[in-house]
């Protein structure tokens, strides 16, 4: 625990908690880059299902970047509203829960892109992704919209 | 203010008030409209602008579909948040400017879609739309993160 309290005691912790706009500036900034990497993935990983079969499969490749970026701003700016309440926030199940679910959805993604994306299956171009590809584009919509559900939730639950 | 007394006490707020988890549920709700209708806004404007070229112009215009999806959903869950605090929601400047930012954003979205029939899908096809267009994808953006900033900061003040 002592690494938590050190944390919300230190000056960034302060600002983000006391000062008028800190909290909700973050707060914006993460259901932005929560728009951004939910639309661009979930867009992968829907096309990988079948959905939108006009847009080609290795051309999504060029959402990747939009879904780093709104990863990068939501790290930062989730990072920084932890800090504002390092304590509570972890010793929330829910908070813990969300974490876990990004664990799984980034791992996830990651096994998702090198079978999509490598440069062996660009050669290959199969037409419908096979069947345990779609699982994993399936499992990747629920761990992310999970972790939507659960980051709200937190203000909720113990 | 009657009117908003009267919303905020019909039975439907009542509800939300009594039943558990009816009001995160609909917060909940709220981010995953969210998520589909700004992220699927923000892929059109941003693909107007040039942004991911391999993905067809057409394609990525046909998104629109989620966005509505997104759009359906926020109003549902948007509307039931504000019958449950209608009092402090209707008086909230927050909300107000939210509402305002709404109503332009639609405005501009109608002369888009106007922008992409008049065109007889010639641009469209081509995957390349005239600067008005542009203009259009840019305001888009701008309005939309505006709505966002507003809607998250009516807790704050």
């Amino acid at each position: 625990m002592g690494f938590l309290e050190w944390l919300q005691d230190t000056w960034v912790g302060h600002l983000v908690a006391e000062s008028l706009w800190g909290y909700p500036l973050f707060e914006t900034i993460h259901s932005i880059g929560m728009a951004m990497l939910i639309g661009s993935l979930g867009l992968i990983n829907l096309r990988v299902l079948g959905f939108k079969p006009d847009l080609p499969l290795l051309g999504t490749r060029e959402l990747l970047p939009l879904a780093w970026i709104g990863f990068t701003l939501n790290a930062i700016s989730g990072s920084l509203l932890f800090t504002s309440d390092a304590v509570y926030f972890f010793s929330s199940y829910t908070f813990r829960i969300k974490m876990v679910l990004i664990v799984l959805g980034g791992i996830n993604a990651a096994i998702l892109g090198r079978r999509v994306f490598s440069d062996a299956a660009a050669a290959g171009a199969p037409a419908p992704a096979a069947p345990s590809t779609k699982w994993i584009a399936a499992s990747s919509l629920v761990f992310w919209f999970g972790a939507v559900c659960a980051g709200r939730l937190i203000a909720y639950t113990p | 203010m009657e009117f908003l007394v009267w919303l905020e006490n019909t039975w439907i707020a009542n509800a939300i008030r009594t039943i558990p988890w009816l009001y995160p549920t609909f917060e909940t709700g709220h981010y995953i409209g969210l998520s589909l209708l700004v992220g699927g806004i923000m892929l059109i404007d941003l693909r107007v602008l040039g942004f991911g070229r391999s993905l067809p112009l057409k394609s990525m215009i046909g998104l629109l579909p989620f966005v509505w999806a997104g759009f359906l959903i926020n109003v549902f869950t948007g509307s039931m948040l504000f019958i449950y605090g209608a009092t402090g929601f209707g008086t909230n400047p927050a909300f107000l400017v939210k509402m305002t930012f709404m109503v332009i954003a639609g405005l501009n979205a109608l002369a888009f879609d106007l922008a992409v029939r008049r065109s007889g899908g010639t641009w469209v096809v081509a995957g390349t739309p005239p600067t008005l267009v542009k203009g259009f994808a840019t305001a888009s953006l701008v309005f939309w993160l505006c709505v966002v900033t507003t809607g998250r900061w009516m807790a704050y003040i």
